[in-house]
């Protein structure tokens, strides 16, 4: 009997127990994309050791860190031909990226080096931002550092190692928050109760983005980090012309607060640059999307919406961003050109809601169990309007439009409507065959309208498997009961057989 | 105490959500315009002929329609709401105002009107996006929004007359059932009040749930009943307190409170007296309009407010509360599945004990408390440590350990 994908795992950890063999050219390049990870990582622990060791040492989430080679294959499982080039290369970069920004981090926090007057100016130059807030404004201080406060001990764990959220989601509960609260804002302030965010910045913008939990989540932060703190309120209702003044002020309010805090005075010219390197950055997912509506889409899953939310948020309006964006674009319009599909296809689906970050490779898996290809998801659908350069003040508009856009919230946010037309628009638009829809089983705002997808489905008569989640919280509903629900509906529902019987159910409870 | 006047004519009208009075008001010619949250101002919706209904379920019973459609991790009160709709309970309503302020609370009006749930042909709605902090151009959008999307389809949809002397009538008249709900609040101050807590939950909510002109009169007359009331010779009261929380509309839970002798000196939650039962000052040198959205947004106490002034201040009014009402402590209560008091209950439940030096209980309770057994104890529980804690104080040389040793 052939043996399986799972096979190749060792039971409740799903480490493997070889690396995958995808054919001598793909697993060639994988083999070397992965060599090129463990030199980025190299020479980043090579550049500080004494400091990277004594943040491992300091915070618990930096353990997760030290998994990312095992994430990245997890996230490439299955992967071949431009799939895999493009997942390897946005990973990469990713990787780069984010070590660069770890080292200046560390070398700032008064955790790891109390007392230092080294740290203190580098401080001094640090713009810290609600994760949920694009970096872009920072761009108008090109002297700064502009760090998505939670991006870097929250965000990137949760997806990296699917227990870094449990610690610090218990730590919130035993302070008395109640456990039906999303686990997003939960772990944040997990995170804050345990004091276990580094000690950075000189000053602190903070947001309602994207839903009631992370405003409120806000409120216990704040009073753990004590930086000076200003809140950018971004409107909710986006789609309306009414609100957009609003949104207009709160920036210019926020500029003006960073000015005061930095001593600095904005460069608009340096944000008109770097709003102008991210409508390219856009123009380039813009072809991406057009790519997946093909027969032939090349680039989809986690590593797609990963580095896209990445991209929107931490490094937008960044060169470096954008040459990757061109490198990897270049890679898939060949495969596309070419007209070769390297893996079966049955199905096209539209993944909506927010995605599981404890269980980042559930595309893969998708794909390789019942042929179900992730050809557009809700969460890389956001700030996709190009901002008009050409005045100040069209610029704040646009980046104003950005914000109330921003991932997650431009489907979430703006009314019922946004989230579930816009659905049955991509439908059409990626010529889909079903939905998988994330029962976020925390979120208020979506499970509050689960009927009108559910009915909106059944009218149209559009396949929809619901798939129950927790967003970061493996202990409420482990991967497996999330495969469970997709099985479920797969042998019930589509009648279909899995490609891949190994697939259908294994013990990875224990995995990262 | 003899019972209040018209006591039972209140319960009744707060068996259902459209009452007697609302039923009466409709059938002569006024608009119903429903609501659910402080943002929308009350005021406003009584301009004219429209009168406001603040939206309540009473008699709830099974909500699985709604756990269908808006899942069973959606806060009680929003699920009650979408079932009473569903169930033709709201057809009574003209328009519906609501606030993009707190996301499960506007999904209510997004899914009825999605599902067509109002059998009311002229049935419209208004959703506002409002600000979480003050600001100068966060005054001017929350105007703008109040009078785009409730004002505007008001006055050109059922011809309500919403002009600047049609807003200071109607604050007249506000201000006049909040001199009433003020003198009654002073009479809580008392050691052996003459109102009881259950007495003061029922006389706010059908002064929310009922047409203002035609409750005013019933609360004169109430007023002028308490007035003349003699409260018990002996006060059987065991702790004053505080409540402090979210959307309440069941009486019932200052009920389980009394039974356990714990008295309500004052309340900050939705539907109670602060904010809401303070008459609004206006100028004649600005447009009433401004002045009512600017009054209804400073002072707005939910915790959805996140700017470091507004958190502080909503703590300092509690201790002011607490202070000015002479309680012992204060209740917290949540609503279950409510992110905002969620997170508001965990902080100040602890930080008004420990900064503050008020006795603090914070809890959680399903949308109707009747019957909980559980609220009860945590209630007797929490009066027993107020009362240990004064007996503390008032004999510290006691030492209670060598008591409890004794096994007294």
């Amino acid at each position: 009997m052939k043996k399986g994908a799972a096979d190749n795992l060792i039971k409740g950890t799903a480490i493997e127990r070889h690396r995958e063999w995808r054919g001598l050219r793909d697993t060639t390049y994988d083999y070397l994309q992965w060599c090129r990870l463990w030199g980025i990582l190299i020479k980043w622990a090579a550049s500080h050791p004494v400091q990277n060791v004594k943040a491992v040492f300091r915070y618990r989430w930096m353990f997760s860190y030290l998994t990312v080679p095992s994430f990245f294959d997890r996230i490439c499982s299955g992967q071949r031909g431009a799939g895999l080039r493009g997942a390897r290369n946005n990973l990469n970069y990713l990787a780069s990226d984010v070590t660069g920004t770890l080292t200046t981090i560390f070398s700032a926090d008064m955790h790891l080096h109390p007392g230092s007057k080294r740290a203190e100016e580098l401080n001094k130059r640090i713009i810290c931002l609600d994760e949920l807030l694009p970096a872009l404004l920072g761009k108008g201080f090109p002297d700064c550092k502009t760090i998505l406060f939670q991006e870097y001990p929250m965000y990137l764990p949760s997806l990296i190692n699917q227990h870094s959220p449990v610690h610090y989601i218990e730590q919130s509960e035993i302070y008395g928050l109640p456990a039906d609260v999303c686990p997003l804002p939960s772990f944040e302030a997990g995170l804050a109760i345990e004091d276990d965010f580094p000690k950075i910045g000189c000053c602190m913008l903070t947001s309602n983005m994207p839903c009631d939990g992370s405003i409120m989540t806000s409120m216990i932060q704040d009073r753990r980090i004590g930086l000076p703190s200003q809140v950018l309120n971004v409107p909710l209702r986006w789609k309306e012309d009414e609100v957009q003044d609003y949104a207009v002020q709160e920036i210019l309010s926020a500029i003006g607060f960073l000015e005061e805090q930095t001593g600095l005075k904005y460069d608009w010219d340096a944000l008109k640059q770097a709003c102008e390197v991210w409508n390219e950055q856009n123009k380039a997912k813009f072809e991406k999307w057009e790519m997946n509506r093909t027969e032939i889409p090349p680039h989809t899953g986690s590593t797609v919406w990963l580095y896209r939310i990445f991209e929107h948020q931490a490094v937008c309006g960044d060169p470096k961003a954008l040459a990757n964006d061109r490198k990897v674009n270049r890679i898939l319009a060949r495969q596309v050109a070419a007209g070769k599909c390297p893996k079966t296809i049955r199905h096209r689906a539209i993944i909506w809601n927010t995605p599981a970050n404890n269980y980042a490779n559930f595309n893969n898996w998708l794909l390789d169990c019942w042929g179900i290809e992730s050809v557009c998801e809700m969460i890389d659908l956001h700030g996709a309007e190009l901002i008009d350069t050409s005045t100040r003040e069209s610029m704040l508009r646009g980046l104003a439009n950005m914000y109330q856009t921003s991932t997650m919230r431009a489907h979430t946010k703006g009314g019922s409507e946004v989230m579930i037309d816009a659905l049955w628009e991509k439908y059409e638009e990626y010529d889909a065959d079903m939905i998988l829809m994330f029962d976020q089983i925390s979120c208020k705002g979506v499970g509050a309208i689960n009927g009108l997808f559910e009915e909106g489905a059944q009218r149209r008569g559009i396949p929809m498997c619901r798939v129950r989640q927790d967003l970061m919280d493996p202990t409420s509903i482990s991967r497996r009961e999330m495969r469970g629900d997709v099985n479920v509906f797969m042998q019930a529902v589509m009648n279909e057989t899995p490609l891949d019987l190994s697939l259908v159910d294994f013990d990875d409870d224990e995995s990262w | 105490m003899k019972d209040l006047k018209h006591i039972h004519l209140y319960e009744a009208l707060l068996e259902q959500t459209a009452n007697d009075l609302v039923r009466a008001e409709k059938d002569a010619g006024g608009i119903a315009v429903g609501y659910t949250c402080y943002y929308i101002p009350e005021v406003l919706l009584n301009c004219g002929k429209a009168f406001s209904v603040r939206l309540r379920a009473p008699k709830t019973g099974s909500l699985d329609i709604s756990q269908y459609y808006m899942s069973s991790f959606i806060c009680g009160y929003t699920r009650a709401l979408f079932e009473r709709a569903f169930e033709g309970g709201m057809n009574f309503l003209d328009f519906y105002a609501s606030s993009d302020t707190c996301q499960q609370m506007v999904r209510v009006v997004e899914n009825i009107r999605d599902l067509g749930l109002i059998d009311n042909p002229r049935f419209g709605w208004g959703i506002i996006d409002a600000p979480l902090k003050i600001s100068p151009h966060g005054n001017k959008l929350y105007i703008e929004q109040v009078r785009e999307h409730l004002l505007r389809p008001l006055a050109e949809n059922y011809g309500v007359d919403v002009s600047d002397e049609a807003i200071r009538a109607a604050v007249r008249e506000h201000n006049e059932l909040c001199a009433i709900f003020e003198e009654i609040s002073e009479l809580r101050k008392a050691d052996n009040p003459r109102i009881t807590p259950r007495e003061f939950h029922i006389l706010s909510l059908v002064s929310y749930a009922s047409p203002t002109a035609r409750i005013l009169p019933y609360l004169r007359e109430t007023l002028e009943d308490l007035r003349a009331r003699e409260a018990d010779p002996v006060s059987h009261w065991r702790a004053r307190v505080v409540v402090v929380g979210s959307e309440l509309d069941d009486y019932d839970f200052s009920e389980i409170l009394e039974n356990c002798r714990c008295y309500i000196a004052a309340d900050r939650y939705c539907f109670g007296a602060y904010p809401g039962r303070q008459q609004i000052p206006l100028r004649n040198d600005e447009p009433a309009l401004d002045q009512v959205c600017r009054w209804y947004l400073e002072t707005n106490q939910c915790p959805r407010f996140m700017s470091q002034d507004k958190i502080k201040g909503r703590r300092e009014l509690i201790r002011d509360l607490a202070r000015e009402y002479r309680a012992d402590g204060v209740v917290i209560e949540q609503a279950k599945f409510c992110d905002f008091w969620g997170y508001e209950r965990t902080l100040n439940t602890q930080v008004l004990q420990e900064e503050y030096g008020l006795p603090t209980q914070g809890i959680d309770r399903e949308y109707v408390v009747r019957g909980s057994g559980q609220l009860a104890t945590r209630i007797q529980a929490f009066v027993e440590s107020i009362e240990f804690k004064k007996m503390q104080k008032d004999h510290p040389d006691h030492d209670s350990t060598a008591e409890e040793g004794t096994g007294r």
